[in-house]
């Protein structure tokens, strides 16, 4: 049962997420991605024809040699730009190996993507850097690459980004063989035991250095003193390194080129807020879980060009917050889990260019929202856990602007939810609350534009289902308050918009309920744990090609039958339980 | 069949293909030629030379011109490549913009 009761998760703000907006990719191809992780849903299409769009006959080249890649020695007849595709296409479609690579050899490639790619290792290097003053840019993460593979790399001078995050065979002697490539813009070495404040020396040549990320790098405390020659630093992402003081801020201070600072969940205190003060370009600043009070306030309150700030988790009270009410440029403002009531918001008043504002588990009640009546940009609003009612409802009715509104476990009633009714904007709602009926779900059925809709613990019955119909454009839904049947699932099935699907606790739903599903042919995820579902029912499954997750737990379902499944109509199917 | 409704494609060892202005669209390149009077001499003669392009690479990209023809219509076959032929096939295409 285990992940299919707790709700909390994914409620942390996404950094990346957030910065969307700030325009960060300088490099051509895909290089993107090592920016955001590894992504649990990776992209499918790729060359396969998809609908009635007719593929390419470039397309049906590079699938036909991908199919038969064993075939061909080389493709260095080819122009670059072709061979970049085919190379890409291996990757993504997984048929690369050590041996089809060898084909690619001084290729003129640009871009070698392989993070988290299976099987990386030494011997792949030497092909890799025979792309020489071609290759821009190169990631290895994940890899077993050593010490002397990053040697090779020596050669290809016109490299402008490197990626080696959780590359354990690195040591710190290996960085020194970046040293001479003084065009990298781009470096990034998250969680390495290789970067040390010794092993950093290795970077102070690197003068053309817009972008470093030494997240949960463990030993580099006092490098950053070796940095001072890096005056085009832009952005610097050291979140998770406890290892990090407030000296270290005394260092980052000469980077007054700073657009982009994460410390989150490391060691500073105010003192080390303190030294940040001259970083006058400074637009994104991530302190989430750090231990600070009020005097830091005063601090960031000289940092005017900021517009993305993150608090969340700092033991803040609401003392200081008056510092705050000059950051006029602030768009972004996550103050979640601090010890912050009504009285902190007052100061939040005059913040006019607010756009996303989150107090998920602050001491906020009704009184407080007023103040967030005449901040009228505000797209996003997290009030989860908080003390709100549903009369501080009316203090939002006028924010048009608004697109996603939380209010899971939070105090609100049906007859607040009329309030919301006139927020045409609005498209996503998360209603988890378990006073709330399909009373109130009935007063929102003008939100035509809605695209996510959270009733998890709502307790939504058959009849209120009916007014599901209104949102048309839904591609989450989540209602599992018990009180549903296969009736009430006849509303859901023509939302055929629908990715994301979770019906669990419903302890009456039967086969029945997926034979209506059976329509919903977008579907991604689908959840009807806690069910009368048998292995019967699994041949409805069959039309939903698009299914990566489903979850049937404490159902009539076998991990056999789900695996038959899987294997003869759900080929996209990554992840299902029971399993 | 008039003259205006197909066009001559010239392969390097001067092999002529009479295909349909219609299939040449598929091209994006021909569309432009084709579509753009005046601008290119290609589009008042109705003839193409393609000196880079061999009689058997340019005769699969006819027959893919075809193929994409019924492709879009409704009738989703198999586009048949022989290995040997794909990466000058490859290069033809991107050429061709198709």
């Amino acid at each position: 049962m285990g992940g299919v009761c707790s709700r909390k998760r994914g409620n942390q703000v996404n950094e990346e997420g957030v910065r969307v907006g700030v325009n960060r990719r300088y490099c051509k191809n895909g290089s993107s991605k090592w920016l955001l992780g590894t992504p649990f849903f990776r992209t499918t299409s790729g060359c396969q024809p998809e609908g009635v769009s007719c593929p390419t006959l470039m397309e049906l080249c590079i699938h036909k040699i991908c199919q038969d890649i064993d075939k061909y020695i080389s493709f260095s007849v080819l122009p670059r730009d072709i061979s970049q595709q085919i190379f890409d296409e291996l990757v993504r479609s997984h048929c690369l190996n050590d041996v089809s690579l060898e084909a690619f050899r001084e290729c003129a490639l640009e871009d070698i993507c392989l993070g988290d790619y299976p099987g990386v290792n030494d011997s792949w290097i030497d092909a890799i850097s025979s792309q020489g003053s071609s290759l821009l840019s190169v990631d290895l993460s994940g890899s077993d690459v050593t010490d002397s593979g990053l040697a090779l790399l020596k050669s290809c001078s016109n490299l402008q980004a490197l990626a080696f995050n959780y590359c354990d065979h690195i040591s710190e002697s290996g960085l020194r063989h970046l040293s001479g490539l003084a065009n990298l813009s781009s470096l990034s070495f998250k969680r390495s035991d290789a970067v040390t404040a010794d092993s950093m020396r290795a970077f102070s040549s690197l003068v053309n250095l817009h972008e470093l990320d030494l997240e949960r790098c463990s030993g580099i405390h006092g490098g950053f003193a070796h940095l001072k020659g890096l005056k085009k630093l832009k952005t610097l992402n050291i979140r998770y390194c406890k290892c990090i003081t407030d000296s270290d801020m005394e260092a980052l201070s000469e980077f007054t080129n700073l657009r982009e600072l994460q410390v989150s969940c490391s060691s500073i205190t105010d003192a080390g807020v303190a030294y940040l003060k001259g970083l006058q370009n400074l637009i994104l600043l991530n302190l989430e879980g750090c231990q600070l009070s009020a005097s830091c306030l005063d601090s960031i309150s000289a940092l005017v060009a900021l517009s993305y700030l993150n608090l969340s988790r700092c033991g803040l009270s609401d003392h200081g917050f008056d510092k705050l009410s000059g950051l006029q440029n602030l768009k972004v403002l996550n103050l979640a889990f601090n010890n912050i009531t009504d009285a902190c918001l007052i100061h939040l008043k005059g913040l006019s260019n607010l756009e996303t504002l989150n107090l998920d588990s602050c001491r906020i009640g009704d009184d407080g929202l007023a103040n967030l009546a005449g901040l009228l940009l505000l797209k996003n609003l997290e009030l989860s856990d908080t003390e709100v009612r549903s009369t501080g409802l009316r203090f939002l009715s006028g924010l048009l602007n608004l697109e996603s509104i939380n209010l899971s476990f939070t105090l609100v009633t049906d007859s607040g939810l009329k309030k919301l009714s006139g927020l045409s904007s609005l498209k996503s709602l998360n209603l988890d609350a378990r006073q709330i009926t399909d009373v109130g779900l009935a007063a929102l059925t003008s939100l035509t534009g809605l695209s996510h809709l959270d009733l998890f613990g709502a307790q939504i019955t058959d009849s209120g289902t009916q007014y599901l119909r209104c949102f048309k454009n839904l591609q989450s839904l989540e209602i599992c308050g018990g009180g549903l049947t296969d009736a009430g699932v006849k509303n859901i099935k023509d939302l055929t918009s629908l990715t994301l699907l979770n019906l669990s606790q419903n302890c009456s739903l039967t086969d029945k309920t997926l034979e209506l599903l059976s329509g919903l042919t977008a579907l991604v995820s689908l959840n009807v744990s806690n069910s009368r579902i048998t292995n019967g029912g699994l041949q409805h499954l069959k039309p939903l090609k698009n299914m990566r997750s489903l979850t049937l737990e404490s159902c009539k379902v076998t991990a056999t039958e789900i695996r038959k499944l899987q294997s003869t109509a759900l080929p996209n199917l990554v992840s299902f339980r029971p399993e | 069949m008039t003259k205006e409704e197909t066009v001559k494609l010239i392969s390097s060892e001067g092999f002529e293909f009479v295909i349909d202005k219609k299939a040449a669209m598929v091209s994006q390149l021909l569309r432009n030629m084709l579509s753009s009077p005046g601008s290119f001499t290609e589009t008042a003669d109705g003839v193409v030379n393609f000196p880079d392009i061999s009689t058997t690479i340019l005769e699969k990209i006819c027959q893919y011109f075809y193929w994409s023809l019924q492709f879009s219509s409704g009738k989703e076959t198999e586009f048949h490549i022989e290995p040997e032929l794909t990466l000058e096939l490859m290069m033809a295409a991107n050429y061709l913009d198709t």
